[in-house]
Order: C-alpha cells, then structure tokens, then sequence
C-alpha cells in the first residue's frame, strides 16, 4: 500500500511546489503594482527626495518587476524575507512565532468541525424520510448561513460578555508566561508540565474553536448525508441485506465506508476555507496569530510582512490538500489500484 | 420448498394502490429451476424481491403467502428472516460490476460472509474462500482474495457473487437477469456454472430473465408474466414448443431465428400497460395487444386453464394461439454492386492511456480494419464489449481521427478531417447512437430534435421544421401530436424511432447504427426491426449495423463482420457466415447464442474462446 | 385560461427565501424615503441608546442609536445598499468569468482544460478571505474594487463545479449528434449545453449571493471595504466591537441583518436546487 501510495503523493507535492512558486509570483506582481511606496515608508518623514531615491535604488526598487521578482525569490529561498517596515524586525521571525498558534487553532477547529459535521451528516440521514426531515433539514441550512465570525461574535456576546463563562482575548490569563518551545501552546505546556497553563489555553481555545468548527460543519453533514443516500441505491448494499447483514453492520463496515469518500475530498476544500477563515476570528478574539499579524500589516501597508504571510497561508493550504489527498488514496482503491 | 400461493403485491399510487403482481400460484420442488419470464415491467423482478420482502417503499404484500419450508415469508419477523437471508436463501443480481462493494478487497468481503456463516477462524475462512473461488472455476485464487472489484471483469465479479451465494449451501438461490450485463460467451458460461452448483447442491433455483429461448434451454419449469399477472405456467420445454397463451407465442415469434430459413417477425403493436394505466383496463391485461382477441376478452380477467398435467395459460381462446403466425418478411431491395459507397482501408485507432508521468499505455482499439459498403446494402458488424466495434463506428462518422488507414466515402477521401471532407462526410453518413437517453436532448421537444440538421444552416424558420417534423414522424410511425412532446414523455421505442428519425433528415446515403435495439424489450426491438426494413424499401440507403445480438444481425443484414480484439476476424454473406462459421471466434459467440432447437445440449461442455478481456493488447511504450 | 405558477415559485423554500431577499432589496433600493434619520447624523448627547422597547429606549431611534449616537436603523437600512450592490454585482461578474472558463474547459477538454484547471488549483490554494484582503491591498478601497476582488477570487467556485458539469453533458451523444449535424462549436456549446447547465447556474448564483454578501461584511469589519462614510453591517459590527459592554444591542443588530440576509439567499438557493432538480455532487457543494 505503501509503495503503490507513495508516488502519487510525491506527485502531488512536486504540484503543490510548483503552485507555490506561481502563487509567489503573482502576490509580487500583484503588491507591487500599489501605490504606496515602500521606500518612503521605511523612512522618517523628515526624509529628503534624495534620501529617498537612495532608499529606493538601495530596495532594488528601481530594477525592472521580474528581476526584482528574481532577487526577492532568491533571497525568500535562502530564508530571508525581509524585515518588516512597520516591526523593524526580522519577518521569518514574526511569522514563525504566529504560524504555530494559527495552526494550532486550526487543527483543533477542524477537529470540532469533523466531529459535528459526521455526527450531524448521520443524524440527517437518519432522519430521512420521517416527519424530523424539513425541520432537521432547515436546520442545517439555518447552520449554513451563519459565518464563523458572527459565530465569534454570537458567542462572545453569550458566553464572555452576558455569562461570563470564558475568557475572549489573547490566547493565555494575562498572569501566565508563554512557555518557550516550538510555539505550539498546548504541547509545549504538556512537555514543560504547566498544567495550569495547558488549561488557561484550553479555556481560551473553546469560542473560537467553536466558532469556526461548528460555521464549517453544516457543509460537511450535507455533503455526508447526500453520499449516504446515494450509496444506499447502490447494488452492493442491497446484495448486502440480501445476505442478511444487519442494517448497522452495512451502514458501518460497506456506506460509510463509500460515503466517507466525497465527503473527504469536499473536507479538502472546507479546511483550505477554513483556515482563511481563522484571519477574522484571530482578529475578534485578538488571538496572536497569523490572521492579526496579516490584518496589521495590512493597515500598515508592511509589503514583506504581507507578501509572507499570504505565502504562508498558501503553504498550509496545500499541506492540507496534500494530507486529504493522500488520504483518500488510501481509502480508494480505485485511484490507488489500476 | 418455495410455494407461492394467491400472492398479490401492490403500489400504492396517488390515485389508489394499483397491483403490480396478482394470482401468483407456483410451487418450486427441491433441486428444480424455475424460469420467470416477461418484458420489463412485468413484475419478475418484484418477486424476486417479494421473496426478501425487500420491496420498494410504497409497494407492499396485500394478499397471499410465499411458503418457504412452510414459513411465510411475508409475515415472518424481521430476524427471523435475515437469519434465513444468506443461509437458507441466497442471490445472484443483474450487475455484478455493482455488486460488489468497490473499497473493499474481494477476500475482505467473502470472508464477511463466512464469519456471518460462522466458519470457524480466520484461517479456516481463508481457506474454505480458496475452495469456493476453485468451484466457480476462478484460477489463482489467493491472488484474487487481494483484490478489488474494479480490477475484475464482470464475469469474474459475478463467479465471486455466486460463490457467495452457494457458500452456505442455499436451499433456494434467486437469480435475477444474471447474464443480461455480460457478453454472450460469458452468458454461457455463467449459465453453465449455476446449473453446475445447482445440481451439485440440490437448490431449488427462481431464475427471472426476459429470454424465452434461455428460459427454455435452462429451466424446468416457466412462468410467464404479463403486466404482474401471469399467463402461461408450464414444463419448460412445452411452453417453449407448444406455447398456449398467446402472448407467449408473440414473444417467440418476436425473436429472430438463429436457424433455418429467415421468418418474419411478429411485431406486437404498443406496449405494456404501465402501472396507472392497469387500472382501467377491465378484461384480460394482454386483450388491447393481442391478435387472437374477440370481445369477451375485454369484459373479465380469463381464468387460469388447465392445457395439459401441469401447463395452465390464462387465456380463453388457447385454441386459436397455435393458428398465431407471421407473414414471411417482404424481399428487400439488392444490393448494388460496383464502385462501393463506402470503402475503408487499414483503418486503426491506438489510445494512449496515461500512466505515471512519463510513461504511458498503447491501446489499439481497431487495427487494420477493411471492408466496402456497397448501396442498399446492410452490413452487420458483430462483436462483445471491447471488440472495437463502437470505435470503429465513431471514426466512419468523424467523432473519432483514425490514426492510420483511409475511409473513402462516394469517391472522396475524408480521413483528413479537413473540414470540406467533414462537409461531404456529413452529407453522406449519419448516426444513430445507441442510448437515447443520452442521444435525445432532454430539453428539446421532438419536432426540434428530429429537425436539427435544419438549425444547423440557421435559415429555416419554424414553421418549415414544423411541417418537416410531421412528414418525417408519420414515416417512422409515430403520429404528428408526438412533435410537440419532450423525449421524457416517449416510451423506449419511440425514442429511438426518434433518434432514428433525426438522422434520417438530411437523407443520408449510409447510416451507421451503434446497437441501437439492445436493451430493448423483444417486442419493441421487433417494431423497429420492422421499421429498419420498411425504411430500406422506402428510401434505398446503406447501413452498418452494429450490434452484439447475433439473431437481430442474421435477421437484418445481408453481410457480417465478425470483430475481436480490434479485428475483422472473419467476414462474408451473414447466411454463409451464420451456417458454416470458420473462424473459432466466430464459432464460440455462434455456439453461446442459445439455440431454436431444444434437443441440443446447450451450453456446450467447451466454448473455445473466452471472450476478449480489453480492447487490444496493452502495449508499455515509453513516451 | 390562467397557468399554473412553474414548480420553482410553490416551493415553500424559493417564496420564503425570494420574500427575505426582495424585502432587503427593496430597503436598499427606498434607504432614502425609509430610513428614519440620515444614517451619518450624529448626536452626541444620545449616544447608546437602547431600542425603544428596553429600557431608556427612545422612540425616535427604533433601534437605538451607537457610539457617535448615530440611528441605528438607518444605518442598517442604509448598509443594506452596500451589501446587496456587492451581492448582485460581484456574483454576477464572478458567474460570467468562471461559466465562460468552465464551458471552454469542459467542452474542448485536453490542454486548454487542463491550463484552465491548473489557474483553479493556484487561485484555490488561496483561502479566498485571504486573498481578497491581498487584492483590496492592490487595488486600494472603494465599492468598485471590493466588488471587484470578490469577482477575481470567487469566479472558481463557478469554474469548479460548472465545469464538472459540462464536461458530463459535453459528453452525452446528443452533443455528438449536433455536431454530426452540423452544429458548430459555438452553436453546441449554446444551444446543447448552455441550457443543460442553467439551472446549476442559477442555484449557484443565488448561493453566491450570500456568499458574497459575508465576505463584504469581513472586508469592511477590516476596514478595507467602502470608505467611512459610507454605513456598512461590516463596519457597524467593528464599531459595536469596541463598545460590547456598553451597548450590546449595537453588535445584535448588524449581526441579525447579515444572518438574515445570507439565510434568505441560502433558501432560495436550495429551494431552486431542489425544485430546478441540480443535482450537485459532493464535491460541488462548497
């Protein structure tokens, strides 16, 4: 399995790579083309015309696009993305401490977003046919219109705000230190043995979490539900009750197992969403990650920081596509097996 | 073992419950086969699922019992018959490429079935599924337990499902259209392979297909249905000689002959009632189609009647059937000779199949192809799936570039695909296409589909198509109100009457038609049959007719080619060819047909090829 | 002789979400003759006021007035403009780009799909909120520019599924048969397979519409939508962030108005998938 998965996964990073270097070239071509001036931005505005002609020819600013394209590539792939012009410190420095808490963020999002989205894809076919269908059915369109940030804001106002339950900024209490480590706060505090740290974090994950898991689960118990009705008209799960297989014994070792198909390659899809989408939670939960440095930079006009972070965006989109392609080689045999 | 007494099923229907299955009387003794016969939408298949009480939803029981050892089925609880499913009672269905689940490796699946069998370890299971694949004939066994169902052929997928069905040793196994998805050779063997593991077992066996000839061949018992009610009931071998119900007798008679001279055919007008139109007819169901009706036909059901020991039909006239015959069919115009119409030469098509990034699979479809096409002449083109026979049909119409060869039609050469040949070629050749779900534009009402080669120039106004649309309905027999209707509004047949229909607008000289009666039920593949013949009087066109129906070719054509693996294997005057076949391709799909006469051992002990896997030979070629 | 109304307008679906959006539509389109109070007028002595039904609720300002006591209202009422020029807009601009691409990629097939499909996996790599943000960057705020990002990164969405599509229908034998026919390449696509497609397209639309709706909402919560002055729900609800404690209602009502709009166009979305009979695949659903 393996062997015959392996290739195909290859192939499908060496692609991801690829696109990579394309979307790199267009978030250039595309930032650069704004009016602003990165040169004047980077200096005092006591600075003379000629002070700044210097600045932009020491930027490469004068250079025509590409070959600026071609020395900003050089230099990324050497690891140096330049210093942010608002920070004044190094960018692979600032993303690299936000990265790991926008991930970490995301994971457990999609991890909420699995478990509503198959719980509740089971209980709307479930459901089929009976009286429950139009009300469960326009319950999840009801789900499908609320956003993860009206989420964000739903539950800030209920539970932060009205009942006072959890906390909604920052990602730790105030009182705690960030335990050093890989950035990742809920592992570092398990390695460093901070309990009390790892539930401080905990306590801080739950809204937004929520948020974006439960505005990313109704799509996916759509699309489940509609596999399973479509897998239930197929041959093989009729000859299966024909051979007397209980009905939970078909739905779980021969429709799922089918349904769950469609249904991960549209999770793909969702969690390259969501992911985006953690930009307008981080933002309302003032959380410190990739989605407030982005909106920052934005308002700053910081180029690098931008240009960064969106690579970075697209870098885990891809990861993610990769992950959900590899694994539905491995539980297709049709695409693994010709 | 199975008796089926008085059963009724119905359906319920916005307008009230309408029976789809009544009077249903039979008893099936241990080790028997009893056939199920009719045309789709006779309800054999409801019985078949009456039997798992797995009906449709909306469809019930309303009347009977089916006694299985002498428990009802129908009123049996629930566990108590999924205890008897898969043990007691076992199923081959239709399809067997659907049969099987696709994610999950055929040992994976056998061996689900013997742990419910409860056949001990997961060793014992492995090695009792080796012995079962090694009885359904299936070599290297413990290489297929790996594998999936997409890597299997259909024939392979359906020996795996009925050694799942004879795993515990059925009492009864209820095979539905087993054969229908498969190519004849495979037919025959699958076939062959039941009534071995029948006999070997002692089960009693329903065996539901719409072929009387092979109903006849394999059964002891038939029971023909019609519209859910059934007609005749009989020793197999009677009905099929000495057939009482008439309908029975039109079916047979609908049938090319695969001996003997060529007889015309008997082509039932209609069709069957569908469920909301059986409630309005009052007498006998098969009364508005029947040649030997008087009126008392129409005022009751007719009574069950006793023909001989054991044979009933329900029928009140069963005198008058046996006087049923048809006329013989009307000469057709000759061929010409001469310069041919159409002359192809050499003609190939290879595919390139990906496979990984550098490499690729050569796939050769059709491989030096040649033969003539003279006027007025029909030339059947046989062959099983993969044979390369669609392919070769798609390039002589230009929706598919040769890859080498030359197709000459009227003295040009249009293997160039320049698009002045594309022109001369459209004037000159037509298609019909086999699916006419497909080939009729969901969307378009039938005068504007039959019209469209009119749309294409863009100037005929639609009045003008209107007026054609009438005259070309009337010449394929359908009446002038059909213009105004959506395909999905025709039956079957009239749709590729329709289908047929658009082609023949621009007048063609050759029409090439891609299996264009398979699928169909026997008494609609009759009409158009008919209708084909009628046309070449009519109109003096040419045409290839390519099917994988031998009887309907025999029937239809004046010349055959025999396609395999992408090559004419053999070719000549279809009477010629049919009786002194030389190639063995041709003599295995020749001795696969079940035969007219009932006293040859069919299907014979050795078919001497297995059918074609895959188009070609699959050739590794670096790119 | 009266017709009966076509299935798609007894669903219960279409006529609730088609009221929804049409009553949004029409506070658009009368903002001027409706609104109570100019949405910009502020009025600093009633700053936070509570609706009228709670307690210390003025009559004056329905829904009470926010941190520059502006009527909330008539901003609502006002943003509603924004919002539903966005919606219409952007989703049709972003149907047009992606059906052309789509019918091109699935009917022709081979190279030009396959170059079409490698832009929908680049653009796809993107989340689109990101990406929208990075365009409002290049182009620099403005109505015409956020209609215009939304444009240049939704119109995959269209491309994906529709193409899916196309390439099923340019495969029936019935496009085959025009061809065969006669039909020109130009006269296929419109007339076989442009009208097989419709009602995808319509469904897609209206989904879009709410769709395009959210994201206007993120932009101008940002700050990188239309200008100060002009009232969005995005913007309300950012102010209304600053002041949760204060004043609540402020951020209730905002939120309210863009569920409401997004669920009227989900609706009627799914009521037309169903009644047009789409049949989306998983995949498609998105």
């Amino acid at each position: 399995m393996i062997a015959t998965v392996f290739p195909l996964v290859g192939r499908r990073l060496l692609a991801s790579v690829l696109i990579l270097l394309i979307v790199s070239a267009l978030l250039f071509f595309v930032l650069h083309v704004l009016p602003v001036d990165p040169a004047a931005m980077s200096l005092p505005p006591s600075a003379t015309i000629a002070e700044i002609e210097a600045m932009r020819r020491e930027m490469g600013l004068d250079l025509p696009l590409p070959r600026q394209y071609l020395i900003w590539l050089s230099q990324v792939l050497q690891g140096d993305f330049g210093s942010s012009i608002h920070f004044r410190r190094d960018v692979l420095g600032l993303v690299g401490s936000a990265l790991p808490a926008t991930i970490e963020l995301a994971l457990l999002s999609m991890i909420v977003a699995t478990v509503l989205g198959i719980f509740g894809g089971l209980m709307l076919f479930h459901v089929r046919g009976s009286r429950m269908e139009p009300i469960v059915d326009f319950g999840s369109i009801l789900l499908l219109s609320i956003p993860e940030f009206l989420w964000s804001l739903f539950f800030i106002l209920i539970f932060g705000v009205a009942l006072q339950w959890l906390p909604f900024t920052g990602r730790l209490d105030p009182d705690l230190r960030l335990p050093q480590g890989t950035g990742f706060l809920l592992v570092d505090a398990l390695v460093a043995g901070r309990f009390d740290i790892f539930w401080s974090a905990m306590r801080h994950m739950v809204l937004p979490c929520f948020a974006l898991g439960i505005a990313f689960s109704p799509t996916i118990m759509r699309v489940l539900r509609s596999s399973l009705l479509d897998v239930y008209q197929e041959d093989y799960i009729h000859l299966a009750r024909l051979r007397g297989l209980s009905e939970w014994r078909i739905l779980r070792r021969h429709a799922l197992k089918n349904a769950i198909l469609p249904t991960l390659s549209l999770m793909g899809v969702q969690f390259g969403f969501l992911f985006g989408g953690t930009l307008l939670v981080e933002v309302i939960f003032s959380y410190p990650g990739l989605g407030n440095l982005m909106v920052d930079a934005v308002r700053n006009a910081d180029l690098p920081i931008i240009q960064a972070v969106g690579l970075a965006y697209c870098a885990v989109v891809l990861v993610i596509n990769t992950v959900v392609d590899s694994l539905y080689l491995v539980l297709n045999p049709k695409l693994r097996i010709r | 073992m199975l008796i089926a007494s008085d059963l009724a099923v119905s359906a319920a229907l916005a307008n009230g419950a309408v029976p789809v299955i009544q009077d249903l009387n039979f008893s099936l003794a241990p080790g028997r086969v009893l056939g199920l016969v009719g045309e789709s939408g006779a309800g054999k298949s409801m019985i078949g699922r009456a039997v798992a009480q797995l009906l449709p939803s909306g469809f019930s029981v309303t009347r009977g019992e089916l006694l299985f050892d002498g428990q009802d089925l129908v009123r049996m609880p629930l566990d108590k018959r999924r205890e008897l499913l898969g043990r007691e009672i076992a199923f081959v269905p239709q399809e067997p490429l659907s049969g099987l689940n696709p994610v999950l490796t055929v040992g994976r699946q056998i061996d689900e079935h013997l742990a419910r069998l409860a056949v001990g370890d997961a060793r014992t299971r492995r090695a009792r599924a080796l012995v079962m694949l090694d009885a359904v004939h299936l070599p290297r066994g413990a290489e297929l337990l790996g594998k999936y169902p997409h890597q299997l052929s259909g024939g392979m997928c359906q020996r795996v499902l009925i050694a799942m069905a004879f795993a515990s040793r059925p009492k009864l196994l209820v095979a539905d259209e087993p054969t229908t998805a498969l190519d004849v050779t495979i037919q025959a063997r699958i076939v062959q392979l039941i009534a071995e593991m029948q006999r070997h077992d002692g089960t009693s066996v329903i065996f539901i297909t719409h072929d009387l000839r092979l109903a006849a061949q394999i059964c002891d018992d038939i029971l023909v249905l019609y519209a859910g009610r059934p007609a005749e009931r009989g020793p197999a071998r009677r009905v099929f000689s000495q057939p009482a119900h008439p309908y029975t007798r039109c079916l047979q008679l609908s049938n090319p002959a695969m001996s003997g001279p060529r007889r015309g055919l008997y082509a039932l007008p209609e069709r069957m009632p569908g469920l909301s139109a059986l409630k309005t007819i009052q007498g006998c169901l098969f009364a508005p189609r029947c040649p030997s009706a008087v009126g008392a036909c129409a005022r009751a059901l007719p009574p069950f009647t006793e023909v001989d020991d054991g044979h009933i039909a329900a029928c009140i006239r069963i005198t008058a059937t046996a006087e049923i015959s048809v006329p013989a069919p009307a000469a057709a115009n000759a061929p010409k000779t001469g310069t041919p119409l159409l002359a192809v030469e050499g003609l190939s098509k290879t595919f390139r199949t990906a496979r990984g990034f550098f490499r690729h699979d050569v796939v050769a479809a059709v491989r030096g192809v040649s033969f003539t096409l003279h006027e007025n002449e029909f030339v059947g083109i046989v062959g099983e799936s993969g044979s390369g026979k669609s392919t070769l049909a798609r390039m002589l119409c230009g929706l598919d570039a040769p890859s080498q060869g030359t197709i000459v039609i009227a003295g040009r050469d249009v293997s160039d695909g320049s698009s002045r040949s594309n022109a001369h070629r459209r004037a000159h050749v037509q298609m019909v296409f086999q699916d006419p779900q497909s080939a009729l534009n969901p969307r378009r009402r039938v005068a504007s589909i039959v019209t469209q080669a009119l749309e294409a120039t863009g100037k005929v106004d639609w009045e003008e198509r209107l007026a054609r649309a009438k005259a070309l309905l009337s010449e394929i027999g359908m009446p002038p109100e059909a213009a105004q209707r959506f395909p999905a509004q025709l039956s079957g047949g009239q749709r590729q009457r329709v289908n047929i229909a658009r082609a023949l607008c621009v007048a063609p000289n050759i029409l090439v038609a891609d299996e264009i009666v398979s699928g169909l039920d026997v008494s609609v593949q009759a009409q158009l049959l008919d209708l084909l013949m009628w046309l070449r009087r009519a109109r003096a066109f040419s045409m290839l007719f390519i099917s994988h129906d031998l009887s309907v070719v025999r029937y239809l054509c004046d010349r055959v080619l025999v396609m395999y693996r992408g090559e004419v294997v053999e070719s000549g005057p279809t009477i010629q060819v049919f009786a002194t076949p030389r190639h063995p391709y041709t003599r295995a799909l020749l001795a696969a047909m079940p035969p007219d006469d009932l006293s040859a051992a069919w299907p014979p002990q050795s078919l001497e090829i297995e059918a074609a896997p895959l188009a070609g030979k699959a050739v590794e070629a670096d790119a | 002789m009266t017709r009966a109304p076509p299935a798609w307008l007894r669903s219960a679906r279409v006529i609730s979400g088609l009221t929804i959006v049409l009553l949004i539509v029409l506070c658009a389109a009368l903002a001027p003759l409706i609104a109570p109070h100019d949405p910009n007028e502020q009025n600093l002595v009633a700053t936070f006021l509570p609706p009228a039904w709670a307690k210390g609720g003025d009559p004056a300002f329905p829904f009470g007035t926010d941190s520059l006591g502006r009527d909330v209202l008539s901003r609502l009422i006002f943003g509603a403009r924004v919002a539903m020029l966005v919606a219409v807009l952007a989703s049709l601009g972003a149907m047009l780009i992606g059906a052309v691409l789509a019918y091109v990629a699935g009917y022709f097939g081979g190279r030009i799909d396959a170059l079409i499909g490698r832009a929908v996996d680049v653009w796809m790599s993107f989340p689109p909120v990101i990406l929208s943000l990075i365009l409002m960057v290049g182009l620099g705020v403005g109505l015409r520019n956020v209609i215009l990002a939304i444009i240049l990164v939704d119109w995959t969405r269209f491309c994906r599924v529709l193409r899916g599509e196309v390439l099923v229908v340019a495969r029936k034998d019935y496009v085959a048969a025009a061809r065969l026919l006669g039909f020109s390449h130009w006269r296929a696509i419109t007339r076989e397979i442009v009208p097989a497609s419709l009602p995808l397209l319509i469904t897609l639309v209206s989904l879009e519409m709410g769709i395009d709706v959210i994201v206007e909402a993120i932009l101008s919560f940002v700050g990188l939508s239309v200008s100060a002055e002009t009232p969005a729900w995005g913007q309300m609800i950012a102010d209304a962030r600053q002041y949760i404690y204060d004043s609540p209602w402020n951020l209730i009502f905002p939120i309210l108005a863009i569920f409401f709009a997004v669920f009227g166009f989900n609706m009627l979305g799914d009521g037309l998938r169903r009644t047009l009979d789409v049949r989306l695949t998983a995949t498609q659903r998105v």
